[in-house]
């Protein structure tokens, strides 16, 4: 585990708190039973050492007076034993003076030698010690006959059954505490491990998000969670739901667009088509007239074959354009100077000019159909947006690794919801934007090919669009870099 | 005097020690209403000890044929003042004041212990002392029994005066217990260093209350002296009941309630015994009284 608490799981921070807090309740409870123990304890003491105190010292403040060892001694072992209970197990009776009369333990206190009058002793002064957990106590009892000193009581108390049953209290306390403390930590750890449950399944499912594809949380979980979590689990099966549909719709999108764009062409095409049509159906008819005559036939001959060779182009462009490729085909430089053909049908119609400039003289190992796929969407676009008599430019160049295509127009820049399409900014579905799909698929294509896409708009107005595209390199051309 | 705890057999002891060797301080204790015979008691009767009094008691007034009352007074000398101003029939006193009072007192009997009508007084001390005679008790805390005793007190102050000594200068500090058995006590607990007893209460409670006298021994036993005795006033109160009592008490040994009452008492019996028999104890006497 590692130091930092914040990084701890919340299923050992809930029973270490509890833990923590027990122990706290347990250290300011046990002091409060250890002290009111005390308290009464010491009342207790205090109690049964005036009774001590009063028992000999009536029986003996004459017998003090008087000196006389013997009744004074005889008193304190009587006492003694009436006093059982309290445990007495010393008493000195001293003179005024100090110099004992007689105590309960003679060998040890002589009759005759001196002992300490306590500091201030005076008549009604009832000095009494305890001290919780010792175990001894010891309490002083001035004699006054009448209103005079004439002797002092010193009594020492057993208390250690009372520090045995502090200690006991004690212990008991401990580990009534500790169990309660362990059990309540063990409630907490299986309480929150219980309740994180449906946590850990959506992190388990988000996860699996993050790395793949999303799966709803099955319908037996939701059924064994709680209210808040059946709520939560619904959302995040709704949003699950929401994605596949977006992911669907968009693979829908990619491929309608496709056909959009070939819609697109295919009208191209027939104009194409349809241009050189005219002509054709006139030499014909030259032919059928005049055929005779070697220099109009060889005439008619010419422009058919011209015309024909034309429309040939054009079929051979589209079909080249629209062939179910595997990806793996590379890209060469006719491939992109066959994107004349495919836009110039449109260009013409917008008068706008299409400059190709291609450096790239051999294969590269990208798919071509994507890649004019992508290239057509933004020559398309660059020709809608480009006013009449200006020039569309494509350049086309390999730098290194990267393959580096840029479309450029004069238009009237492209807007900021374009802007974010192509960059990848704006990651919602094409409907919900209402961006120009072709923007989208380009982008998608883009991503597929791990490019990039950069839009810039110089201040002489128009728009850039700069695509660079990694460039892997076939297996079987490694040993020729080396 | 004792413990609480004090049992009917220690209870006895103090009784026999107190009733033989004259210490006082007892608490005044009257069985029967003030008529027919009186008889005084110097030891302390406990109030647990009313078997003993309540034998001795019917089997005198059933010998005799008239109501008895055992007076009990706080100390020897209240007894003895009673007797002499025959305000009683008759006393169990001590042999010392029975001498110092010879001219107004007549013997009745004196109790016979293990056969004889003797005691003995002891010196006692510290097991572990190794003193070896009185005069290594200088400066000791001594625990006397009884100023008016033989044993607790006269023995060990004639003693003294044999060597020109007296207790108050030779002893560091004495102290007087009233009872023979409180003697042990105080030597046994270390209260006092040493202390005068009793030989015949010293030895019942050797043998009844082992656990007392274990930590003592005998430093010094006193030769043989008359046993403290029964006596009457000089003259009767009233003749009749006086030879009465006397018969009841040398016939004690016959009766099954007397032997009772004696083997509680752990005496044979008693016996009609001549005045000498105290010589020991008038010398004594003397001898104290001659030094000051």
């Amino acid at each position: 585990m590692r130091l930092d608490p914040r990084t701890w799981p919340i299923a050992a921070k809930v029973p270490l708190a509890v833990a923590v807090l027990m122990m706290l309740v347990g250290i300011v409870l046990s002091e409060r039973v250890l002290a009111r123990l005390n308290e009464t304890q010491e009342m207790h003491v205090r109690d049964l050492a005036q009774s001590y105190l009063d028992i000999l010292s009536t029986g003996i403040t004459e017998s003090v007076l008087r000196e006389d060892t013997w009744e004074v001694f005889d008193a304190i072992t009587r006492a003694q034993d009436l006093s059982k209970g309290l445990r007495a197990t010393e008493a000195i009776v001293t003179n005024a003076k100090g110099h004992v009369i007689a105590a309960s333990n003679p060998r040890q206190h002589p009759v005759g030698s001196l002992v300490e009058v306590p500091n201030g002793g005076s008549p009604g002064m009832q000095p009494f010690r305890f001290e919780a957990g010792a175990d001894v106590a010891n309490a002083t009892r001035v004699l006054a006959y009448p209103g005079r000193v004439v002797g002092v009581i010193h009594a020492a108390f057993d208390t250690s059954h009372l520090a045995v049953e502090r200690r006991e209290v004690l212990t008991a306390l401990i580990v009534t505490n500790g169990i309660l403390t362990l059990i309540l930590a063990a409630a907490g750890w299986l309480l929150v491990t219980r309740m994180m449950a449906p946590i850990r399944v959506l992190s388990r499912h988000l996860g699996a998000a993050m790395e793949g594809y999303a799966t709803p949380v099955p319908e037996a979980t939701i059924a064994r969670s709680g209210d808040e979590f059946r709520h939560l689990f619904g959302s995040y099966n709704a949003l699950v739901k929401s994605m596949h549909e977006r992911e669907d719709l968009a693979r829908k999108l990619f491929d309608e667009q496709r056909l959009g764009s070939l819609g697109r062409l295919a009208s191209a095409l027939a104009h194409e088509i349809n241009n050189p049509l005219g002509g054709l159906f006139n030499a014909m008819a030259t032919l059928k007239t005049h055929g005779q005559y070697a220099a109009v036939r060889n005439n008619a001959l010419g422009l058919l074959e011209r015309g024909l060779v034309g429309i040939r182009d054009v079929v051979r462009t589209t079909l080249a354009m629209h062939r179910q490729e595997t990806s793996g085909r590379s890209i060469s430089a006719k491939d992109i100077a066959d994107l004349r053909l495919l836009i110039v049908a449109e260009a013409r119609r917008k008068s706008v000019t299409v400059a190709i400039r291609n450096s790239v003289d051999q294969d590269i190992p990208l798919p071509s159909t994507q890649i004019r796929q992508a290239l057509l969407n933004l020559l398309l676009n660059a020709v809608a947006a480009a006013p009449p008599g200006s020039e569309v430019k494509l350049e086309a160049a390999r730098h290194g690794d990267v393959l580096v295509l840029v479309v450029t127009d004069r238009g009237d820049g492209i807007p900021a919801t374009g802007i974010d399409v192509l960059t990848g900014e704006d990651s919602s579905p094409p409907l919900r934007t209402g961006g120009g799909l072709g923007l989208w698929t380009t982008r998608r294509i883009v991503d597929e090919l791990h490019g990039r896409i950069e839009v810039s708009q110089p201040s002489q107005g128009g728009t850039v669009i700069r695509i660079a595209v990694p460039i892997e390199k076939p297996i079987e051309e490694l040993p020729h870099v080396a | 005097m004792g413990t609480g705890a004090l049992n009917r057999r220690s209870a006895m002891i103090a009784t026999a020690g107190l009733l033989l060797s004259c210490s006082g301080f007892a608490r005044a204790h009257e069985i029967v209403p003030e008529r027919g015979l009186r008889f005084g008691l110097t030891p302390v009767f406990l109030t647990s000890d009313l078997e003993l009094l309540g034998r001795l008691q019917a089997y005198l007034q059933r010998t005799m044929g008239v109501p008895v009352s055992l007076i009990t007074r706080r100390t020897y000398q209240e007894i003895t003042a009673l007797l002499v101003s025959r305000q009683l029939d008759a006393a169990w006193i001590c042999g010392y004041p029975f001498v110092a009072h010879r001219r107004d007192l007549q013997l009745v009997a004196v109790p016979l212990w293990r056969g004889k009508p003797l005691y003995q007084s002891y010196l006692i001390v510290d097991r572990d002392r190794p003193a070896e005679g009185l005069m290594d008790l200088r400066g000791d805390i001594h625990a006397f029994s009884d100023p008016d005793s033989n044993s607790g007190f006269l023995v060990t102050r004639a003693a003294l005066a044999e060597h020109g000594l007296r207790p108050d200068t030779f002893f560091g500090r004495t102290f007087y217990t009233y009872g023979h058995r409180n003697v042990i006590r105080a030597v046994a607990s270390g209260l006092a260093a040493s202390g005068s007893v009793d030989g015949y209460v010293y030895d019942v409670v050797a043998e009844l209350e082992p656990s007392l006298t274990v930590s003592t021994r005998i430093l010094h036993a006193s030769e043989p002296l008359g046993f403290p005795p029964i006596a009457a006033p000089r003259v009767p109160v009233d003749a009749g009941r006086l030879t009465a009592l006397t018969d009841a008490l040398l016939r004690m040994g016959e009766d099954p309630e007397g032997r009772a009452a004696l083997r509680m008492l752990r005496l044979d019996g008693f016996a009609a015994e001549d005045v000498s028999l105290f010589d020991g104890i008038a010398a004594k006497a003397a001898l104290v009284a001659a030094s000051g």
